[in-house]
């Protein structure tokens, strides 16, 4: 990888289906411009996201994760969210600990309605994880530096 | 020493309970025991050494043999704890235990670095003082995020990937466990994927360490683990007023849908 410059960033997308996702389909209906930075992953609900695949996406080259489900209240197997809510901020705690900046992790609510919203959570996040700059874990194999990287760097 | 072996002996042939699980000392080796009334000279050897076992997890074992059926255990600080964790698991199933509680010296609280080196009811010894050295977690706090990965890295770079930490944790009880899901942790590699792997544990760790150190002491190759188990169980302490090993009628939570701590609305 060259220098930061132009550097766009890679970011996985766990959206819950039932509201989410449903919100991302309207501000992409409603043609919104928005970051095209986000792979989206459909889920039946946030609370089904497991640190396991948050980790798993940062230990496969993302440089951030955004975690998106229906609002507090709304989720539609009633308090599933609840988990996402207390989870999520256990997970960031563990990775800025364990050295990965736990701004590259985000949890938000967002409704069905809310197209806009998703469209502006996902570009400022695109943009806070484009100022951050690469993922550390990007280009290393097992906790070394890949030998091409460092040549290149 | 006398004292408790005769408390054992009696709870024994009154039937109070049915088999006990404890430490003897074999020609100066120290091994983990179970006995029932069919052996019961085997309490002779009965001992609270230095050295410790992760008798939390032996017991499991027993209780899963023995449902129903009330098992003597001797405790210290952190057996307690355990037990009270892996009731909260109902990892004890039908069986009940019936405690004796051995106070661990001054030197095996040092050793051990331990937060309370004592159980709730003691039969045997005297309260030491609580340990708490902290200074590596302290000094990795206040390193820069870049800094900490660069030293994670090198500690889990030495990861032989003997499982020993899991394995000898008297808390990590699943049957399938997760460090060995291919799809996370690839096979016949190592180190294992790095930082998954010890990712994974903490995570899983956050609300179930109850601080014994048996991981750290058991690693070969000298990884702080409990550093970042204690950092963990912090963060729990923090958001939830969470503390594993407290309370067996305290819920977990990341093990329930609950309300609690700071919902993120
Ligand atoms: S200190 Fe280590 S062995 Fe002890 S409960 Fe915590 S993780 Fe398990
Ligand atoms: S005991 Fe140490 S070397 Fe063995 S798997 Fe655990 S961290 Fe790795
Ligand atoms: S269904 Fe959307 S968060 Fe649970």
């Amino acid at each position: 990888m060259s220098a930061d410059n132009g550097f766009e960033p890679t970011i996985i997308g766990f959206l819950c289906n039932w509201c989410s996702y449903a919100g991302a389909d309207l501000a992409g209906g409603s043609r919104k411009k928005y970051a095209a930075n986000v792979l989206p992953i459909r889920v039946m609900c946030s609370g089904t996201v497991s640190p396991h695949h948050i980790v798993k996406a940062f230990q496969m080259g993302a440089d951030g994760v955004l975690v998106t489900g229906c609002h507090i209240g709304e989720c539609h197997y009633m308090k599933g969210n609840y988990m996402t809510a207390k989870r999520i901020p256990v997970v960031k705690e563990l990775l800025g600990f364990i050295g990965i900046s736990p701004d590259r992790l985000m949890l938000d609510w967002v409704s069905a309605s809310e197209g806009e919203k998703f469209a502006r959570v996902v570009t400022e996040f695109s943009d806070k994880i484009r100022s951050l700059g690469p993922s550390p874990l990007k280009g290393r194999v097992h906790g070394r530096v890949k030998e091409e990287s460092q040549a290149s760097a | 020493m006398e004292e408790l072996k005769k408390k054992v002996k009696q709870a024994l042939e009154e039937g109070k309970i049915h088999g006990f699980l404890g430490l003897k000392a074999d020609e100066g080796d120290i091994s983990p025991f179970f006995m029932t009334k069919d052996n019961i000279a085997e309490l002779e050897k009965l001992t609270a050494p230095d050295g410790r076992y992760s008798l939390g997890k032996i017991l499991s074992r027993i209780a899963a043999q023995n449902p129903g059926k009330a098992i003597g255990v001797m405790v210290r600080g952190c057996d307690e704890r355990a037990i009270i964790e892996l009731t909260k698991a109902s990892q004890l199933g039908t069986a009940s235990t019936v405690q004796f509680g051995v106070a661990c010296t001054p030197q095996t609280a040092e050793k051990c670095n331990c937060p309370q080196p004592y159980p709730s009811t003691i039969d045997f010894g005297e309260k030491a003082k609580s340990v708490n050295h902290g200074e590596l977690l302290t000094k990795l706090e206040q390193m820069s995020v870049e800094d900490r990965l660069a030293y994670w890295m090198a500690q889990f770079d030495k990861c032989i990937k003997c499982y020993g930490c899991r394995n000898i944790c008297p808390v990590c009880y699943c049957q399938e466990c997760t460090l060995e899901d291919k799809n996370l942790v690839p096979g016949g590699i190592v180190p294992p994927a790095t930082p998954v792997f010890h990712f994974i544990k903490a995570m899983h760790m956050a609300d179930r360490c109850i601080d014994c150190g048996l991981c750290e002491a058991t690693c070969p190759s000298n990884i702080p683990l409990r550093t970042i188990y204690r950092h963990m169980r912090k963060v729990m302490q923090e958001l939830f007023d969470y503390v594993p090993g407290r309370a067996a009628d305290d819920k977990s939570p990341l093990g329930t849908l609950e309300e609690g701590g700071r919902l993120i609305h």
